[in-house]
Order: structure tokens, then sequence, then C-alpha cells
């Protein structure tokens, strides 16, 4: 009897003494450097619990049937951002809180999914574009005809598993903004696709299309620059570039759900990340391009340099952001329902 | 009992061998040290290495583990229950428990993850319980695996001999006796099938699994899948090669075991 | 009504012992059904009857239009898009079962046959293989199909098809991957009914004349009825449902039903249509099953439903 009282006693001491703070994190796989991890933890004295999804929408999922409450951070990016943010499944970033948002570059604070960074902190931003082998002939002509024109390409290539990257790549081809809503333009898509779609390999997502890039089981992919960037350093004799017709730019972003269990540490981890210091190194690792202005000025030249990464001035006026539509979205869901289905 | 011929042989070998060689490409491909792409590059162990200083991706391998075992314990045991409920009893509504049984097969996973999904959320804003992790787990992955074992047995009772249960009944066995004696031993074979089904489910398990975890409760497929954006790269076919070993080395432990007590009881 | 069955040995039981027997082999269960998956699943059934509002959040309002765009009447005309879906999925999932079929008959019967210490060792050695993940096994079935794999070379070896060239994404490919990947769940019930063959019949039958086809057809087939049942079912109605693999070697160049609902889960955020095609999809799944039933009789019957 005592011998229970005694541990009971025990048990209750060892509950009472504080666990340390967690933070919940929902990320992709390999999204975070590990060192940057680890020093936020040294640095609050905290637990970091990373849980990982493998594509945007199953994370939008589970966010919105219940997740909101279990994550404290989480990394939307342009596209359903906006959705998360209309369904309250975010809380809205207070600016006293988190000072470093105003590192961020201007040109990514009023960015037309999210004015004034309301409820994303802007991490990391990157392009969609064409992923090639070098061929024989030295000359790649840099246009998405290389994808769309039989006549121009007799290569074996893939094209992009994301229905917004891959209709807008077809859009944009046609001299099209990729957020379109007019049934002839997307009319006009599906013809060039539903082509592109017997000539080609197959749909790959964006990393395995770079493989098989690099095993050489096929010349050409529509990929996006992070992935692309690497597979270059991997093998030299491969490139990216973003054609000249136009691309596509798209930004991650730190978001708090609404119902975070730990927001005050869930806003310092923001915080944090926006520092130059760790936005340098977050950049370096994932071979993304920081929104972060503070940043920039820290980074290896080589990678500023790198125009996969950093496109100049006259690209980055060709790329548009994939918006939200809206109701319109159903236009292209059901466009690429009926591609594949074919 | 007639000799096995040779066509039969050559069938099953060769069955054996095309079930076998993706493992076998996933193991050899776990010391390729190539990072990316499907090349054989060189051989090296690194990537195990890795793995154990890699505290994240153990706890994903114990996680999936406890999850597999702890769910198919249960779920065999309630599920040749259900499966002798189904097939000797009658009782009203039986027709309509039987084809509900099916459900959970023939719903495409991602609905049913979404459904426990929104029915624990309920709960947890109702009642205050059932913090998403893995528990709620747990109970995901026996809530599937049940229908496919119970079918397994019914379709095993549905071929036995009633004469042996029978003798047992005319002996003056009395139900309990003649259920622990006589009917399992013969359902036996049909149990372990089942019960070896429903690991392999909740082993491989991804949607279910991702939509009813927490934080913390990462379990290997999630883990897979999510790095798959990445490429399969070797170091998930370590993973997987390690889970491979650790299955099949619980399963002889347990089987010889099992033998140990068998012959025991013989003497 | 189902007549009220005698126990096995001829027992009567009161019907309240018979009620109660049942809610003791099946009591915990039942319960465990009611709760976690009936309330899952009518909440599924619900939500395809709701709609979806600008944002894709669920609107409940009551509305027909998920299911009537599932039989094709869209706003611009007839379209039986997702029933060309359906049925490409159930051919699909036929074939694999065929398939499963062919291979896992053979694979049974050898190892009934084995000594029986071993045969459990078998079963196991056929299951093993499915320890690995899904996604882990269909890459790995990448790499065997590549153009520089054995296979391949092998494949240029018979004339079959040019040197270097990969195997997949092709037909083949998808269909060899789908029937080893649905083996295990054929050959485990399978398995069990086969165990239980009584060869006498076949050997009488072979004394009597008869060659091999009629000595199956007639001896074998009609005992191992409801374990092939069982698992012909689990493995048609699972395949249904399967879209990885075709998508990974088949190119993802199609939409079978497993795309269908991820996409409206996924990417379309559109769960109402989500949830109408599952239920619309499973409630003719389950139909066919049911009528099949009833016309394979009593015997059959008894192992499925």
């Amino acid at each position: 009897m005592i011998k229970t009282l005694c541990t009971a006693l025990l048990l209750l001491l060892a509950g009472c003494s504080q666990p340390k703070p967690q933070l919940n994190v929902f990320v992709w796989s390999e999204y975070l450097d590990p060192a940057v991890i680890a020093e936020f933890e040294k640095q609050f004295n905290c637990r970091v619990v990373l849980d990982y999804y493998e594509d945007p929408e199953s994370m939008m999922a589970k966010l919105v049937a219940g997740g909101d409450s279990l994550y404290d951070v989480v990394f939307p990016s342009n596209s359903n951002l906006p959705a998360l943010a209309n369904r309250g499944v975010l809380a809205p970033l207070r600016r006293d809180r988190i000072p470093n948002l105003a590192n961020i570059d201007p040109g990514f604070t009023n960015a037309p999914f999210d004015p004034g960074n309301r409820f994303g902190a802007p991490y990391q931003w990157g392009t969609t574009g064409i992923y090639a082998r070098a061929g024989k002939d030295k000359g790649l002509d840099e246009s998405w005809a290389l994808v769309f024109d039989s006549a121009a390409n007799s290569r074996k290539f893939l094209l992009i598993d994301d229905p917004r990257s891959c209709v807008g790549a077809a859009l944009k081809y046609r001299g099209h903004s990729l957020n379109t809503a007019d049934p002839r333009q997307l009319a006009e898509a599906m013809e060039i696709l539903a082509r592109a779609k017997e000539r080609c390999l197959g749909f790959e997502g964006s990393v395995g299309a770079r493989n098989r890039v690099l095993s050489r089981s096929a010349d050409l992919a529509i990929a996006y620059s992070v992935d692309a960037v690497r597979g270059i350093e991997e093998d030299p004799g491969t490139r990216f570039f973003i054609p000249k017709e136009g691309g596509e730019i798209w930004l991650d972003c730190l978001s708090i759900p609404a119902r975070a269990p730990h927001p005050d540490l869930a806003e310092k981890f923001i915080n944090f990340m926006l520092e130059p210091r760790i936005a340098a190194r977050t950049a370096e690792y994932n071979r993304a391009a920081t929104p972060n202005a503070a940043a920039r000025g820290l980074l290896d030249r080589s990678m500023l340099e790198n125009p996969a990464i950093y496109p100049p001035a006259d690209v980055m006026r060709r790329l548009e952001y994939a918006n939200d539509l809206g109701t319109d979205n159903r236009l292209y869901e059901e466009l690429w329902t009926k591609l594949k289905a074919r | 009992m007639r000799k096995t011929s040779l066509p039969l042989w050559c069938a099953a070998a060769f069955t054996f061998v095309f079930l076998y060689l993706p493992l076998a490409v996933v193991i050899v491909f776990s010391f390729n040290s190539a990072r990316y792409g499907t090349q054989w590059k060189g051989f090296t162990t690194q990537w195990y290495a890795t793995l154990f200083h890699s505290p994240e991706k153990l706890m994903a391998v114990r996680n999936t583990l406890v999850l597999a075992c702890a769910s198919t314990a249960v779920a065999t045991v309630l599920g040749t229950l259900l499966g002798f409920g189904l097939s000797r009893y009658s009782h009203p509504g039986k027709r309509v428990i039987s084809s509900l049984m099916y459900v959970p097969i023939v719903i495409p996973d991602i609905v049913m993850a979404v459904a426990m999904l929104m029915f624990y959320s309920l709960l947890r804003d109702w009642l205050g319980l059932f913090q998403l992790g893995m528990p709620s787990m747990i109970l995901a992955h026996i809530t599937f695996q049940i229908p496919f074992i119970a079918l397994v047995i019914r379709s095993r009772l549905a071929g036995l001999d009633p004469a042996l249960e029978e003798a047992a009944h005319d002996l003056g066995a009395d139900a309990w006796q003649k259920v622990r004696h006589v009917t399992l031993p013969l359902i036996f074979p049909g149990i372990v099938a089942g019960a070896a089904l429903a690991f392999t489910l909740s082993i491989d398990d991804f949607v279910v699994s991702f939509f009813t975890t927490g934080p913390g409760a990462t379990t290997l497929p999630i883990l897979i899948y999510s790095s798959v954006k990445r490429g399969i790269t070797p170091d998930i076919n370590a993973l997987s090669t390690l889970i491979v070993l650790a299955s099949v080395a619980g399963t002889v432990t347990m089987a010889l075991l099992q033998r140990r007590n068998l012959a025991g009881e013989e003497k | 009504m189902v007549p009220r069955a005698k126990s096995e040995f001829g027992e009567r039981l009161t019907p309240l012992q018979e009620w109660g027997r049942a809610a003791l082999t099946s009591g915990p269960r039942l319960a465990w059904i009611g709760l976690f998956l009936l309330v899952p699943l009518l909440a599924i059934i619900a939500i395809s009857f709701a709609s979806r509002g600008t944002y894709a959040e669920l609107e409940w309002r009551f509305s027909l239009e998920n299911y009537a765009r599932f039989f094709g009447f869209t706003r611009a005309g007839y379209d039986p898009l997702y029933l060309r879906i359906l049925l490409r999925s159930l051919g699909l999932a036929a074939v694999t079962t065929v398939l499963c079929i062919l291979v896992g008959l053979p694979l049974t019967f050898f190892i009934a046959r084995l000594p029986r210490r071993f045969r459990h060792w078998a079963l196991i050695l056929v299951v093993i293989p499915f320890w690995t993940n899904l996604l882990v096994r269909t890459y790995a079935w990448q790499i065997l199909f590549s153009g520089s794999g054995w296979i391949a070379a092998a494949a240029a070896a018979l004339g079959l098809s040019p040197p270097g060239e990969a195997l997949f994404p092709s037909a083949v490919a998808v269909l060899t991957a789908m029937t080893c990947d649905f083996l295990p769940l054929l050959a485990l019930p399978l398995y069990t009914s086969v165990e239980k063959i009584d060869w006498s019949l076949a050997e009488a039958a072979s004394d009597l004349g008869a060659s091999r086809w009629p000595i199956f057809r007639h001896a074998l087939l009609p005992q191992i009825k409801p374990g092939l049942s069982a698992g012909g079912l689990l493995v048609f109605i699972a395949a249904t449902g399967q879209f990885v693999i075709p998508d990974l070697l088949g190119g993802s160049k199609t939409v079978l039903l497993g795309n269908a609902v991820q996409q409206q889960f996924g990417f379309s955020r559109n769960w109402p249509f989500g949830a109408a095609i599952a239920c619309a999809a499973m409630a003719i799944v389950l139909g066919a099953l049911w009528w099949f039933s009833r016309s394979t009789g009593e015997e059959g019957r008894k192992a499925m439903l």
C-alpha cells in the first residue's frame, strides 16, 4: 500500500516537471535544413516535431478536415494559400511579433494572392521551366515548342503531372495568361496538350522527371527550378531555362494555422526563419531563390549569378503566378480529367 | 500423395522469382552509391550508416512495426469472431452486416481516410478525447483489417467438414472445448493467412495513416511517400530492407516459439 | 427472411440463445463496425449529396448534381466521362483477377502439396515481398523494366522489342506489377480451400480414365470454390481502386477510379463530388457482387455473403 502511494507520488512529481515546449511543423520531406532546426531548438529550448506530406493537396485536405489544431507551422504556396485563408484555416500574422517580416523584398510583399503578407511570410520562390539534356546540336531553341510542336522536336519528353503547371505551359506557348478563364483559349490548350500527350513518355512529377532525364531515359522534361538545379549539379550536361514565351513563378510561405496549439512558439519560429543568416542558409540548402532582401546580400556569388535560380529581369517580367481562380478552378480541373481520360 | 509434377514445380518457381524480383532490386539498390537516378554506380553501406544516425527515421520504423503488430493482433481476434458469427449463426441483419463488411474493401482509401479523420475530429470537438496520433491510427487500421480477416476465416469455415465437430459434440465436448480443440485448429491456417494479410495491409498503408496520424507518430509509408517528391533514394531502399528484415525476424521468432510450444504440448 | 437455422449439430437453440451466441461472437465487432465504420460511412454518403462553395468549403445544400455528373449529365450535355473511367477500372481489375487466378492456382496447389511442416513457411514466403512499401516496390519495377535492365535485354533477345528500349510505360508492365501485387490477396484465401482438398476424388476420377481438364473441373474446382470466390472477389474489388501502379508503370496517362477520387479530394477540392464518385462506384460494385452471389447458389453464397 505504501509502495503504491510512493510510486504514484513519484510519477505525479515526474509529470509535473516541465517538459520542453514543442513545435509541430507540417512540411514537405527534406525541405528544412536539419542544422537550422537544431539551432532553433537550442536557441529557444524546445523540441521541433516534423510531420510530412507528399503533396500540397493532401496537406490542405488534412488541415481543412481538422488538422489545423494539430500543427503550429505550415508551408502553403501561392496556389493554395488563398483557399486556406478564406476558409479560416490560417491565422493572420501579427507583424509586431514577427519584426523580421521587414526583411522581405518589396517585390514579394504585395503578391496578388496575399496582399501585405497577411497570412503568409514568404519563405522561398522558384520557377517552372524546361529541364533538358543539351543535345548534340548545341542550339536548343528556348521555347515551349520543344514540348508542344512535333515538327520542332523529336526527343523523348515528359509532361509535368501538375495540372496548373502543365496547362499553364500550353497556355503560355500560345501567348495566353496562365490564369485565363476564356473557354476558347482553354480549348486550344487542350488540343495542344492532347497531341503532346500522345507523343510523350508520360506524365511525371518534377523530381521524377528530373531523375529520368539524369538517367537518360528521357531527354526533356518540365520541372521546377529547385529540382533542376540539383540535377545540373549532378550532371553538367543538362540545362534549365524558362522558355521565351514565359513561365510560372511560385512562392512558398510560412503560415500559422488558426487553432495552432503553440502560436507563440510558431511566431518565434517564423521570425527566426526570416533572419537574414537563416534565410540565406535555407535558400542554399534547397537551391531555391529567397524573397528575403537582407539575406540576398549574404548569399554565395555563384548562387546569385545562377540564372536557373535567379532569372534575369527580362525573364522575370514574363513570369506569372498561378492564382486561385475561385469557381473558375473547375475549368482547369475538368480539362485535366478530360485530358488524362482520353 | 502423388508426387508434385515438374510443370507445377516450374510454375511455382517462376512465380516466386517474379514475386521476389522487386524486393531483390530494393535490397541491391540500397547499396547503390548514386544518390539520384536509377543507374548502379557502386557499392556502399553509407545509407545504412546514416539511417542509424537518423532518430526520426528509426522512430518511423518503430512506429510502423508497433502499429502493424498492435492492429493485426486485435483485428485477428475481432475478425475471427466476426467470421465465426457471420457464418455460423443467423440473426436479423446478417445479410446487411455481411454487405457492410465489404465496404472498407470497396471504398477507395482516401474516402475512408477522410471519413475517419472527420469522425475523429468530431469526437475531439464534442468529447475532448481523441488526439490524433498512434491510437487513432491503430483504430483506423483495425477497422479496415477486420473485413479482410473475416472474409478469409469465413471461406475457410465454409469448407469445413461438419462431421469433425459433430464427433466432438457426440463425445461430450461442450461448446468451448469444441471450439478450442477442434474448430480452432481446423481453421488455424485461415487465421494465419488472415493475420498475414492484415499485417501486410497495415505495413503498407499510407493514405489512412496519413490522415489519422498526429505529430510524432509518422510511419514509414508516410515518410516514403513524402520523400517520393525527392525520388526514391537509396536510403529509402535501405529503410525498406530493414523493415522487411525486422518483419521476417519477428515472424521466424514467433514461429519457432510456437513450434516449441506445440512440441512441449505433444510431450 | 433467413430461416432460423439449426446450429451445426441439430441442437435446437431458442431464438434467444441464437441471438446470445451471435451477439457474443459478433457483439464486440458489431459495436466496432457501428461506431467506427457506419458513422464515417454515413458521413461520406451525406457529403455526396452536399455542394461545394466558392472556396471549396462544404455547403450543406442538398443536391443531386454530383451523382448526375457521375452518370454523365453535365451542363454541357451528356458526357459519360466518369462511367468510362469506372468501366476502365473494372476492366483492368477483371484482367488482373484472371491473371492472378491463373498464376495463383498453380502456386497454391504447389504449396498445398508440400510436406506439412513447410506449408506455413511457404505461405509466409509468398507474403514477405509485400512487406516493402507499394511505392518502393513499384519503383523497383521501373528499374527492372528500364531499358538497361535484363528483362529488356531478354525481351530484345526474344525479338519482342527493340534493344535498349524501356519496357514501360506499357500495359505489360502494368499488368505484371498488378498481378504480382494482388497475388497474396488471392493466394491466401484460395490456399485455405486448396489445403483441404480431398485428393482421393481426383485420383478416383483419374483411375476411371478422365483426363486433366475434366478432373480439375469436376473433382477439384467445386472443392476450392469458397476460397476461389473469396480471393477472386477480394482481388477484383481491391484492384478496382488501384491507381498507383497504373500511374507509375503506365506513364500516368490515364484516369482510373482511384485517380478520379484522389483528384477530387486533392487538386479539385470537390469533396462532395469525390464522395459521390466513391459511393456510386461502391454501390455498383456491391450491387454486382450481390447479384453474382445470388446466381452462384447456396455454396458460393455461404462463402461470400
